[in-house]
């Protein structure tokens, strides 16, 4: 019997075998593989749409990240707004700015604690490969040395668009992945970094016998003692009265010997040649030497004047005995024992009243470790004088009374100079390490300390031009670790590394005080560094009893670059791209302070012209607005008002980088001054463009914020007499800028010690009356009308005419001598301490950050208020990270 | 006035913001179709055809998003991100001439070059190798605004994300390297202006003259 089909005619129609296979490949499900593939789709369609970045940036390329979260790039069209605090919400790290050592055991921890599937992506120069900041000794090169790198975004910083093409980078990746072999399904594959140790520098456990291998070689130092070394001179001495002017000759020949001993690399000849060349005058008198330019002494542009300061000089050593103050330099030279008793004296004295400490920093010398001090009076504005208090120049022996008690201000700057020249302040309440941790090897910013990836004195490098021969390398393969490391050889003690050992925040402690309201333990919480309020990588130590804080320490140091220690290499032209990654919200204004500070030296050299001058404030002004929206949004955010307001202010102060991308190229990292003027004259349009902005928008835009914000209850409620600072500590504390004048204190660099041609405007300057949160706010929101104001007075009387003095060039000559700048940036005094010797690089280069010295006050307002409002504090205060660590 | 008022402004300041987004699409007569959309009228889903790019003034107001990257910001010319190396298009002949002045600026020292050497062992004025790190540019520009050449330009491009960079983020002499021609379509004002039209001169007109040596040379 035959056997009945039992198939329907459909059933057995016959395909086009070409179709047939094309169905097969694509739509039929005929294997395991196939059917994974389709779960795939979903599953990497699923997991591609919601990534979740870990809210977590590290330096500049952060605030780009922030602004691709906010109102022009919008993230979320991407599915990955949700910004998680916790890493334990998170799949995607975006490493976003400079790596340092002291942030990167932070970095593999938070890491670690992602769930799987993770991704990083790397932004920025500085993520991928150490980028400008990679010779700093605290700069890790690349975060690839560490973390499974995705997906990296070149570029300095990445704009919001680059780092959203990075996302989508990233996404195309996660589509192409399977579950058949995702990794994070295999038990046997270990995707755990284990957490690098800071120990005289950050080792990789992963590779710690052949560090110690390598280490006890002592190959590094080997290398280096091979090296061409900084220049150390001598540190200035008091003028010889003027009858032993044949005597100059000589020691100029021996200043320009110097000169072409630093070009060369060699050791200058010590102090003693100077002399003993000093003694046999007339030998040489027609030495035709190219002869070193010394720049006119002055502390800073607007000081006391020499008679005064003569006068105070005499007075000093009438009071204290002869010889505890001699003129050098138009500074005083104090003996270390004396430096107390001047001290109280210069402060609390009615004719001087010097309450103020502007800043303090140190030098090192070939014969000494000169600290000095920059005092400024409250009440008498534009009074400037500086100490200087010269200490032993060997490493570890200098020491020197601290003055802590007399200006508060002085604590964080007193353990910066410990950290980097190990400078000891006796009676210092609390001598730690600063920016550096405890533990680490060498004190960097002396000249004799020579970093892992050390190349030469000064830039330019040969390497790089003629004797390179175009070999191309990076840093890493000139050093026998292969890394950023370098170990003293005597350093023995391996086994006591350990990652669970809090180098950075062990010895800051907060102790608090007893409160017997509540029954109950005091504890510490640390928060931060990784903190979504913290605004950086910065920490603070709390202890709290219930919700009332009791003590608080912060920590820092989680950024710091390097930037001094690389300024002090560069030539001076060099610097000016570094200076916009200080305060990389103000890098306009950052780029005014450096340049007047040389300008200072270079004297009548360089003239700056009208336009340039007038473009230098609209810019300094612009950036002014700029950082106060971001300030006012921010703060809101911290004290609960969350984006919202943040959006808003965003909107205008994207305008505003829109007009500084088109004058300079750049959204963030302007680069647009140079000494004696600006890098390109104003496009054309933009002085239109600008004028429509100040004079039709702005006003409106900050009335709005006015009433979107001022009156608001629940802001009045978290404000009102929160973290209040007397006008009395604000001025002890020396914090400067928006946080001192809430306050109550009359004292803004514009007005206190004119600078370009803000005597020119008229403005007020904005004083605050109980400095607390509130006056903070409204004390920022009232100076950005006060910008305004300048703003379109400055864009009125523009006037045409050259840019820059001369032709531009990029040999700057700087003639010897010192000088100290201060502009009013939005954060506060700005300052840049250079000590010059002639060369094309400058001696010493200082920061007086305003924002970290701002920091200074924080235990202070902090202690007594709840948890919360530590949050709100830190946020009124305005910090920028990459200022804070430099 | 009594409490609340304060939250009350606040709302009407978020509520007007919200509204301005709409009214300014219906006053361009958008309606309901966004920038960034498709053609239809109510229209979320489909891609433009074209990428646009959206000018933001002082003019600004309501929807601020950029949504990139169908839609773009302007890009202004003097945008700085990494650097290229400029040949002629007329000869091929690269501009620069090896002087190092961009290496002797480069802040972070990413520069790398050396001289090429005729087959007779004479420096000739041109880069034999030529190398950045981008690892290590800072996109800062100095090299451009010292170059007396003309020679190295910041490009615009500033899409370059990538999967690996040990092998790809040092670029040499021929990553680097893009036409005149393009130079002047990135750059059209940079390009006329003065100082570079008279630089351009010059060196046809040096080109010229050898070239006519040359010529009296062959003819003997």
């Amino acid at each position: 019997m035959s056997v009945q089909s039992t198939a329907r005619p459909e059933w057995t129609v016959v395909i086009d075998p070409v179709l047939q296979k094309e169905l097969e490949q694509h739509i039929f499900v005929t294997s395991w593989p196939k059917l994974l593939e389709m779960v795939d789709t979903i599953y990497n369609w699923g997991r591609r749409s919601s990534l979740w970045p870990l809210g977590f940036g590290l330096a500049c390329c952060a605030i780009e990240m922030i602004c691709s979260a906010c109102s022009r790039f919008d993230i979320s069209r991407f599915g990955a707004e949700v910004f998680r605090g916790s890493p334990r919400q998170a799949d995607v790290m975006i490493v976003s700015g400079t790596v340092t050592k002291t942030m990167m055991p932070m970095i593999a921890r938070l890491y670690d604690q992602m769930p799987e599937p993770k991704y990083v992506i790397s932004m920025g120069a500085c993520a991928n490969g150490g980028g400008p900041f990679k010779e700093g000794y605290n700069v890790v090169s690349g975060v690839d040395k560490y973390l499974p790198v995705d997906v990296y975004i070149p570029g300095c910083p990445p704009s919001p668009q680059a780092l959203l093409n990075g996302l989508i980078a990233l996404q195309k990746k996660i589509d192409g992945e399977s579950l058949a072999d995702a990794v994070w399904y295999k038990p046997e594959v270990e995707r755990d970094i284990p957490v690098p140790v800071l120990g005289p520098d950050l080792i990789d456990v992963r590779f710690l016998e052949i560090t110690a291998e390598k280490t006890a070689q002592g190959l590094l130092d080997k290398s280096q003692a091979a090296m061409p070394k900084p220049l150390i001179i001598p540190a200035p001495q008091p003028e010889k009265p003027a009858v032993e002017e044949s005597s100059a000759a000589p020691a100029v020949v021996s200043a320009a010997d110097r000169l072409r001993a630093k070009m060369s690399g060699a050791i200058a000849p010590a102090a003693a040649a100077l002399v003993s060349e000093e003694a046999k005058p007339a030998a040489k008198p027609a030495a035709p030497a190219k002869k070193i330019k010394k720049a006119e002494a002055r502390p800073t542009l607007v000081w006391l004047g020499h008679e005064k300061l003569k006068t105070l000089s005499d007075r000093l050593n009438e009071k204290f005995g002869a010889g505890s103050s001699t003129i050098i330099d138009a500074g005083l030279l104090v003996p270390s024992e004396k430096l107390r008793e001047v001290s109280k004296f210069l402060k609390t004295d009615s004719s001087t009243r010097y309450d103020y400490l502007a800043s303090l920093q140190s030098v090192h010398y070939q014969d000494c470790i000169e600290v000095n001090y920059h005092l400024d009076s409250t009440s008498n504005p534009g009074t400037v004088i500086m100490l200087r208090v010269r200490l032993a120049e060997a490493e570890g022996q200098a020491s020197v009374p601290s003055v802590t008690d007399i200006w508060p201000g002085a604590d964080f700057q007193e353990r910066e100079v410990f950290d980097m020249m190990g400078v000891k302040f006796t009676n210092h309440p609390n001598l730690t390490r600063i920016l550096m941790w405890e533990g680490y090897g060498y004190y960097p910013l002396r000249k004799d300390f020579l970093e892992p990836y050390y190349e030469g004195p000064t830039k330019v490098f040969d390497s790089r031009v003629e004797k390179g021969h175009g070999n191309h390398f990076r840093a890493e393969e000139l050093n026998p670790y292969g890394t950023n490391m370098k170990i003293p050889q005597n350093f023995t003690d391996w086994d006591s590394l350990s990652a669970l050992d809090d180098v950075k925040g062990k010895n800051l402690m907060p102790g608090g005080v007893q409160i017997s309201e509540l029954d109950t333990d005091q504890f510490v919480v640390s928060m931060g560094p990784q903190h979504p309020s913290t605004h950086g990588v910065f920490r603070m130590n709390l202890r709290v009893d219930g919700e009332t804080v009791v003590g608080l320490k912060p920590v820092m140091g989680y950024m710091h670059r390097n930037h001094e220690k690389i300024g002090e290499r560069n030539t001076y032209l060099m610097n000016f791209p570094f200076t916009d990654r200080l305060d990389y919200l103000t890098s306009m204004g950052n780029n005014f302070g450096y340049a007047l500070a040389v300008e200072q030296l270079m004297g009548d050299d360089t003239k700056v012209p009208e336009r340039a001058e007038y473009i230098r404030v609209i810019m300094a002004e612009l950036t002014r607005v700029a950082s106060h929206m971001w300030a006012i949004g921010f703060f809101l955010n911290d004290i609960g008002a969350f984006f919202t307001p943040a959006l808003y202010a965003i909107e205008e102060r994207e305008l505003i980088l829109d007009l500084f991308e088109w004058a300079s190229g750049s959204r963030m990292m302007c680069n647009y001054f140079r000494f004696g003027g600006v890098a390109f004259d104003l496009p054309k349009g933009w002085k239109e463009r600008c004028h429509r902005f100040v004079y039709d928008r702005l006003d409106g835009k900050i009335d709005e914020l006015d009433r979107f914000l001022s009156a608001n209850e629940i802001m009045l409620d978290r404000c009102k007499g929160v973290g209040a600072l007397t006008a009395e500590q604000a001025i002890a504390f020396s914090t400067a800028g928006p946080v001192l004048r809430a306050s109550g204190v009359n004292y803004d660099i514009r007005r206190a010690a004119p600078y370009s041609i803000y005597d020119r405007f008229d403005f007020n300057v904005v004083v605050g009356k109980s400095g607390d949160l509130y006056d903070r706010y409204y004390v920022r929101l009232m100076e950005m009308r006060e910008s305004v104001k300048i703003l379109k007075q400055a864009i009125r009387d523009l006037p045409e005419g050259p840019i820059l003095p001369g032709k531009k060039t990029y040999q700057i000559k700087v003639p010897a001598g010192e000088a100290y700048s201060r502009v009013e940036n939005p954060k506060g005094e700005l300052g840049f301490y250079v000590v010059s010797d002639g060369s094309p690089t400058a001696y010493r280069y200082h920061i007086r950050s305003p924002s970290f010295i701002n920091l200074t006050a924080l235990e202070t307002m902090c202690v007594g208020a709840t948890v919360a409002d530590v949050v709100g504090i830190l946020g009124s205060l305005d910090i920028v990270l990459g200022e804070v660590d430099r | 006035m009594a409490l609340g008022k304060g939250i009350l402004i606040g709302h009407l300041v978020t509520i007007r913001r919200f509204l301005l987004t709409f009214t300014h699409d219906f006053k361009a007569g958008n309606f309901l179709k966004r920038r960034g959309g498709g053609d239809l009228p109510v229209d979320f889903y489909t891609r433009p055809k074209n990428q646009t790019t959206v000018y933001q003034d002082d003019k600004t107001e309501g929807i601020f998003t950029v949504e990139y990257p169908d839609e773009r910001l302007p890009v202004y010319e003097r945008l700085r991100v990494l650097p290229v190396l400029i040949y002629d298009n007329e000869d091929g002949n690269v501009r620069c001439t090896c002087c190092n002045i961009c290496a002797k600026v480069c802040p972070p020292q990413c520069i790398w070059m050396s001289q090429a050497h005729s087959p007779e062992g004479k420096p000739v004025t041109l880069p034999e190798e030529y190398y950045i790190d981008m690892d290590v540019c800072m996109n800062c520009g100095m090299c451009s605004e010292y170059c007396p050449f003309d020679a190295i330009k910041m490009d615009h491009n500033f899409e370059l994300s990538n999967y690996e960079r040990h092998q790809t983020h040092i670029y040499s002499l021929q990553d680097l390297l893009v036409s005149s021609e393009f130079y002047a379509k990135t750059h059209p004002d940079a390009y006329a202006s003065v100082e570079e039209v008279t630089e351009r001169g010059k060196v046809s007109k040096k080109k010229d003259q050898r070239l006519q040596k040359a010529l009296q040379l062959s003819r003997g």
